[in-house]
């Protein structure tokens, strides 16, 4: 019957019409302060992929305290990839549901630390308090602001390279508690991820000193002003290395496991490292991106997480665990 | 809060701005330090309060459990998924004329628990029992809602034909659907395409179906009889639906058809039953359908205020046969003008009326009271009754060639879920050439029938 055969052609087309328009759809459940960096990588990539296979691809974004987004993912937030503060919180997505495999961090260059970054002051102009150092934070009459290591990974860096500077200078991990103690006295407001911190003080005007994230640091001055901050670099800081990975449980699910592992795989392009350098993250492989944004880095002796605290798995359960150290020296 | 604490330390900062000249600078700038310690708390406190706020609002919304009118809803925080469990119970009681008062009757006329949900956003399904007269399911379907333009579903639902066949059963104007409504297909399994184009004001729907003879329903769900399937096509137009003072707002226009290749077991023509529901047609036990079938429907409603009308016609073709004898097209028509006001002023709808007030005598209160009006037929092709009684379609003197319906009713809406109606009709027969039925069959006298009804639907 012709009707019917119109019909079934109709059918055919509706559904045929329906699978050609759809368009590869990724989310990338990355840490507070990346939003900048991955808005250009986003474009650079989209452009990339679609040279490469004809394909568009939209990335959609999520940011938030780096403990906490590694939660949302666990809580069924469908992420194609996460790019997070630390690997500690991406450990997390193979504990809680094994959503990818154990020995995720050897599936790409360098750890899967395409970039990396440390910890620095930002002060108000002229430095009002004369903050040189660590030690400067936990004295009298020095409102801190930094975010809640419970919530954000970077504030476990923070927390940690305190921890280390402390111990070094005052000798052993009681004195260390001491001086983390008394520098978290000087805390008036425990903000879920660095951007908040950033907001409550550069924005709200709170507080005499930010513990930042270089990157995050280096955008304040950009964003707001070099004659409104300064940048004060400790004698001591720690290696930041911010991870990132395919959620294989996600990408598999959704059929997304090319156009996601082509993803993070463009971080480590020259582009990709190009774009990290702009925006303040520090190159980790491209020689040339390394060379083109040195002078741009303050040098600082950095210890890593590895060589202080025995890995993030240990770190954590001594420090940001329940009943770990922060509980023990931080009471709201 | 913030600028309470600055009005309170107003006076304060006055005094401070009065007091560099009379005080020594070392004291100044101490009274300076103080100020900004001030000003610094007052920011704190209003950053805490603002990161509660913060927090509260990102804090994932509990799922919620509403009831109304007897329908209950659950659904999730974030409102992507939801479960709503509706009911419909009809008790009739049917008085008929003293020709036929052996039927008068209590009876369930449906009982049904609908299950109504939704998830992810795009997938809705429905499934609907019923319980009274022959248990089945109804309706079992998933909807995928690709956009409002584009929605695919899948399962038991009905043809998209007889407009009176799609409203639903609770709000209809009549307890009982009109005779043109016997040639429209009913509830069949297959797939549809449809959705709301051009902002809303044409709705469409293309089914691929099994394929039901007309009036027919697929009660068991059952597969195909043949492996011919039948498509079913609607457009149906509200164009001045978004022009809310437009006197036309209220006004829609349609077109659907369905057509198919139909084989059916003896009997599975079905029979033509009055608004008294009562058969007043059938073929032959014998006579099976043996060929192409196709139903065709214009059709419309207006509505304004408390006036509601709603019109359509049907024809039917359907290619049947009386085994060893040749395959025949009969030809049958129905048409249906329905009419109704709601005397106490609310609004009717092709989705039913909602009365201003509930029952409640103690309160001066009596809900809502509907007048209606209904003018039907169904008109059988007289080529049925032809030739000798071995070969015909359709015994004469047991079935009808034509019916006239008439009826009139009031439907009290004691409150948005429960109904009563009382509908009176009258349906006037003409017989073939030549029949001459026995003095208690059906068709031998007008019917005269008075079915009162009383419904919850939730």
């Amino acid at each position: 019957m012709k009707l019917k055969s119109l019909l079934l052609a109709s059918f055919a087309l509706a559904a045929g019409a329906l699978a050609s328009a759809k368009n590869i759809e990724l989310l990338n459940v990355s840490y507070d302060p990346t939003r900048e960096l991955y808005v250009e990588f986003n474009k650079a990539f989209a452009a990339h992929w679609k040279a490469q296979t004809g394909d568009d691809v939209t990335v959609k974004q999520s940011h938030g305290g780096s403990g906490k987004q590694a939660r949302s993912v666990i809580d069924g937030l469908s992420a194609d990839v996460v790019t997070l503060a630390l690997a500690g919180d991406v450990d997390a997505l193979v504990t809680n549901g094994r959503y990818i495999p154990a020995d995720w961090q050897k599936r790409l260059p360098h750890n899967s630390a395409p970039y990396t970054s440390t910890i620095v002051f930002l002060v108000r102009a002229g430095n009002p308090k004369g903050i040189k150092d660590w030690d400067d934070l936990a004295k009298a009459g020095v409102s801190v602001i930094t975010p809640n290591p419970k919530t954000s990974g970077g504030a476990q860096w923070n927390y940690l390279a305190a921890w280390e500077f402390a111990r070094r200078k005052f000798g052993g991990d009681d004195k260390a508690k001491d001086f983390v103690r008394a520098l978290y006295k000087n805390v008036p407001v425990l903000d879920s991820g660095a951007r908040g911190s950033t907001t409550t003080f550069v924005q709200r005007g709170i507080g005499d000193v930010f513990i930042s994230w270089e990157n995050e640091a280096f955008l304040a001055l950009k964003e707001f002003g070099a004659d409104k901050f300064e940048i004060v670099v400790p004698s001591l800081s720690i290696l930041a290395e911010p991870t990132v990975t395919v959620v294989d449980k996600v990408v598999k699910r959704k059929g997304t496991e090319a156009v996601a592992k082509g993803y993070l795989e463009y971080l480590y392009s020259e582009e990709g490292q190009d774009i990290a350098g702009r925006n303040f993250y520090r190159p980790a492989v491209s020689e040339t991106a390394k060379a083109k944004y040195e002078n741009q880095f303050p040098k600082i002796e950095l210890f890593t997480i590895d060589a202080a605290f025995g890995g993030w798995t240990k770190a954590k359960k001594d420090h940001f665990a329940d009943g770990g150290t922060f509980d023990q020296i931080y009471a709201p | 809060m913030r600028t309470i604490l600055l009005r309170k330390s107003a006076p304060a900062l006055l005094a401070l701005l009065a007091l560099p000249a009379a005080l020594p600078a070392d004291e100044v700038s101490a009274l300076r330090e103080q100020l900004r310690q001030l000003e610094q708390k007052i920011l704190i406190l209003e950053r805490k309060q603002e990161l509660k706020d913060e927090t509260a609002k990102a804090a994932p919304k509990p799922v919620t459990v509403a009831a109304s009118d007897g329908r209950i809803e659950i659904t999730s925080g974030d409102g992507a998924t939801s479960l709503r469990l509706r009911g419909l119970v009809q008790g009739d009681y049917r008085w008929y004329d003293s020709a036929n008062d052996a039927n008068d009757t209590f009876i369930l006329r449906r009982a049904r628990l609908i299950f109504e949900g939704k998830f992810n956003n795009l997938f809705s399904y429905v499934v609907q029992p019923e319980l009274a007269g022959t248990i089945q399911i109804l309706d079992a379907n998933l909807n995928v809602a690709f956009s409002p333009q584009v929605n695919l579903r899948v399962g038991k639902f009905k043809t998209p034909v007889g407009l009176e066949q799609l409203q639903s059963d609770p709000v209809a104007f009549f307890n009982e659907r009109s005779v043109a409504t016997n040639l429209t297909p009913n509830r069949d399994v297959g797939l549809a395409l449809h959705g709301d184009v051009l902002n809303k004001t044409v709705n469409y729907t293309v089914a691929l179906l099994n394929g039901v003879p007309d009036g027919g329903n697929n009660v068991t769900g059952a597969a195909d009889f043949d492996s011919d399937k039948s498509v079913a096509a609607r457009v149906f137009a509200t164009p001045f639906v978004n022009d809310k003072d437009s006197l036309l707002n209220g006004l829609g226009v349609g077109f659907a058809i369905s057509a198919g290749d139909y084989a059916t077991t003896a009997g599975r023509t079905g029979g033509y039953r009055t608004d008294g529901q009562q058969t007043f047609f059938s073929y032959d036990s014998s006579v099976v359908a043996a060929g192409k079938g196709f139903t065709w429907s214009p059709q419309g409603y207006y509505y304004n205020g408390p006036l509601g009308i709603l019109a359509e016609y049907v024809g039917s073709s359907i290619e049947v046969q009386r085994p060893t004898f040749g395959v025949r097209e009969v030809k049958n028509f129905g048409y249906n003008l329905t009419v109704g006001y709601v005397l106490t002023g609310e609004s009717a709808s092709y989705r039913g009326v909602t009365p201003k007030t509930v029952f409640n005598p103690a309160a001066g209160t009596w809900g809502a009271f509907e007048l209606v009006g209904r003018v039907s037929g169904l008109d059988v092709d007289d080529t049925v009754f032809a030739g000798p009684a071995a070969s015909r379609l359709a015994n004469p003197n047991t079935s009808a060639t034509k019916l006239t319906a008439y009826g009139v009713g009031l439907n009290w809406y004691l409150s948005r879920s429960v109904r009563a109606n009382f509908n009176l009709f009258q349906n006037k027969f003409d017989l073939a050439p030549g029949a001459a039925p026995a003095a208690n069959a059906l068709i031998a006298d007008d019917e005269t029938t008075f079915i009162s009804r009383l419904q919850v639907s939730f």
